[in-house]
């Protein structure tokens, strides 16, 4: 066990390590080289943005003239088309093209309601003004009939312009929230994440208009549940020890994500994860870690590659003497999504990842992070994350 | 985007935007983030406290000043017109950030424009108010102090009775 240093604070020495190197490391500021098969997207400007739309609808009007026969190719976004690149370990769109005829029964329906997003964007772009995906759903709900059709225009659309969806100014609504040693510039405003409230700041989906200025953290800690994030917001844990708390309530949206990875690559600080003790849990980690399959050709600008699995381990569990009595029994659901973890190549390379995963599917056990509460509520906030944090015992 | 570094003997660090990225913000926005760590941020930085004010300095200097100067010297009014309102509505919340404008109101309250006059006068208003609320404050605590000795019997009673007139006649 580790040792505590004077008035019940422990010198957080393995995360202070991994911070120092990262910050040497940071002081070379490598780009990321993606791999010869994969699809370049890059995060754009109104001005670029804007030049993009003009010569995809060029494209199409030399098509009808030369022609007749228009139609648009995008980067395919099937399961076959995406690749996970091992050197940085994230998860790729390939180099797939799909055509979308305009002339075709099939993708009649598809193609005029990518046309529709996309003038929708460019209405976006030329007032310098964000929607929602649900606000873009309802500038016409008869052709888009459901949200989950505007929803796929809009992914179709960003990649059909090698871009983020962040740069074609329409947003997810906001969901996570940050807390701790930040400070950040919204348009005119300095906002202080320490002087919120145990609320904190909800992450703005606008992110084009927020920079960071200023930090005293050592290390963020990425927080699947809220209940844990008020545990830590209460016992003010930034003020004990220097960190950066953040929250997405579940799998992170584009926004937080997007969010932490501009935290993480600006300030190159550690970045640590606690989710519960089971598949889904795991899966927020992978998600934060190397990116979602949906959203896999903007991966690069969402993956933390750099994010730690702090915990709730399944050795923790014994570890920690966590009673038998808030230990969960796995159901069918999760059994079965653990064995799906542990097909996926980026756990089988990491061996400590997949023994963990192996001894719960062993034990047929999960736990939440609540589950520390049956040692006292201040259990996790004063014990077992700083211990962690000093031992370096993350996967 | 850049970030400055400064280590702290503790081992801790922090970190501060580069002055560079500050070229494309609002122009009053500089001066604020300076008032912001000199007031806010700056006791918490131990060791690495003298080496942040340095770089505010420099950040005064180099950008803060020059950009704000730029705007108040220049002729577009409309620009000139937004600052100060940004600039009114911070010297109303905290007066010290709206102090590197000071030695600027005298120009502005001679120029040509009604609605800089105006905002450049409520400004000066303001600046009044606060030096006024400093003045009263001192005042007060040298009354509270000779009010003291006065129960004491450590001063007469024509000691006491100016330093309350002094006060009272500022209070109104």
């Amino acid at each position: 066990m580790a040792k505590k240093q004077n008035n019940n604070v422990y010198d957080l020495r393995a995360a202070k390590d991994l911070y120092f190197e990262y910050l040497e490391r940071g002081k070379e500021k490598k780009e990321i080289d993606l791999p010869p098969d994969t699809v370049k997207i890059d995060d754009l400007n109104k001005k670029e943005m804007l030049d993009r739309s003009y010569k995809l609808v060029d494209r199409v009007l030399e098509k009808i003239y030369t022609t007749g026969r228009p139609s648009i190719e995008l980067p395919s976004r099937s399961a076959t088309n995406i690749i996970w690149d091992e050197e940085n370990d994230l998860l790729l769109l390939g180099t797939q093209i799909m055509e979308k005829q305009f002339h075709s029964l099939t993708s009649v329906a598809d193609i005029t309601r990518l046309m529709r997003v996309l003038e929708v964007v460019y209405e976006l772009l030329n007032e310098d003004i964000h929607a929602t995906k649900r606000e873009v759903f309802y500038t016409d709900v008869n052709l888009f009939q459901e949200q989950k059709n505007s929803d796929k225009s809009i992914e179709d659309v960003a990649t059909m312009l090698y871009t983020t969806r962040n740069s074609t100014h329409i947003v997810a609504a906001p969901k996570g929230t940050c807390v701790g040693r930040l400070r950040i510039r919204d348009r005119n405003d300095i906002i202080d994440l320490e002087g919120l409230g145990s609320g904190g700041w909800t992450i703005s989906p606008m992110l084009d208009n927020i920079e960071i200025i200023e930090s005293d953290a050592e290390f963020i800690l990425v927080i699947e549940k809220d209940a844990a994030m008020m545990r830590l917001a209460e016992a003010r844990f930034w003020r004990k020890y220097p960190c950066i708390l953040l929250t997405a309530q579940g799998v992170g949206n584009v926004a937080v994500r997007m969010f932490l990875k501009r935290l993480s690559k600006e300030l190159n600080l550690p970045v640590f994860s606690l989710v519960d003790s089971d598949p889904y849990g795991h899966y927020i980690h992978s998600v934060y870690l190397r990116g979602s399959k949906r959203l896999s050709y903007e991966s690069p600008f969402l993956a933390t590659p750099n994010i730690k699995l702090l915990g709730v381990l399944t050795r923790d569990l014994d570890k920690y003497k966590i009673p038998q009595e808030v230990r969960i029994k796995m159901n069918k659901q999760d059994e079965k999504r653990t064995k799906d973890l542990l097909n996926e190549d980026f756990i089988k390379k990491n061996k400590a990842w997949e023994e963990d995963l192996k001894l719960a599917l062993k034990l047929k056990i999960k736990a939440e992070i609540q589950a520390f509460a049956s040692h006292g509520f201040k259990f996790l906030t004063d014990e077992y994350l700083p211990e962690k944090l000093t031992t370096g015992d993350w996967i | 985007m850049d970030i400055r570094i400064f280590k702290k003997k503790d081992g801790g660090i922090v970190q501060l935007i580069d002055k560079e990225d500050m070229t494309e913000w609002p122009i009053e926005l500089p001066l604020i983030f300076i008032e912001y760590i000199r007031t806010k941020q700056l006791d918490n930085y131990g060791s690495a406290k003298k080496d942040v004010e340095t770089y505010l300095d420099e950040i005064m200097i180099d950008i803060a000043i020059p950009r704000l100067v730029s705007v108040l010297e220049g002729d577009d009014n409309e620009k000139i017109i937004l600052a100060l309102t940004r600039i009114e509505e911070i010297s109303k919340k905290d007066i010290e950030m709206a102090k590197p404008i000071k030695k600027y109101l005298n120009y502005l309250l001679e120029k040509n424009d009604k609605q800089i006059v105006k905002l450049a006068q409520a400004i000066s208003k303001n600046f009044e108010s606060a030096e006024r609320k400093k003045e009263l404050a001192k005042k007060r605590k040298i009354m509270r102090e000779k009010e003291n000795l006065f129960l004491e019997s450590k001063i007469n009673a024509e000691e006491y009775a100016k330093a309350r007139k002094d006060y009272l006649t500022l209070k109104e």
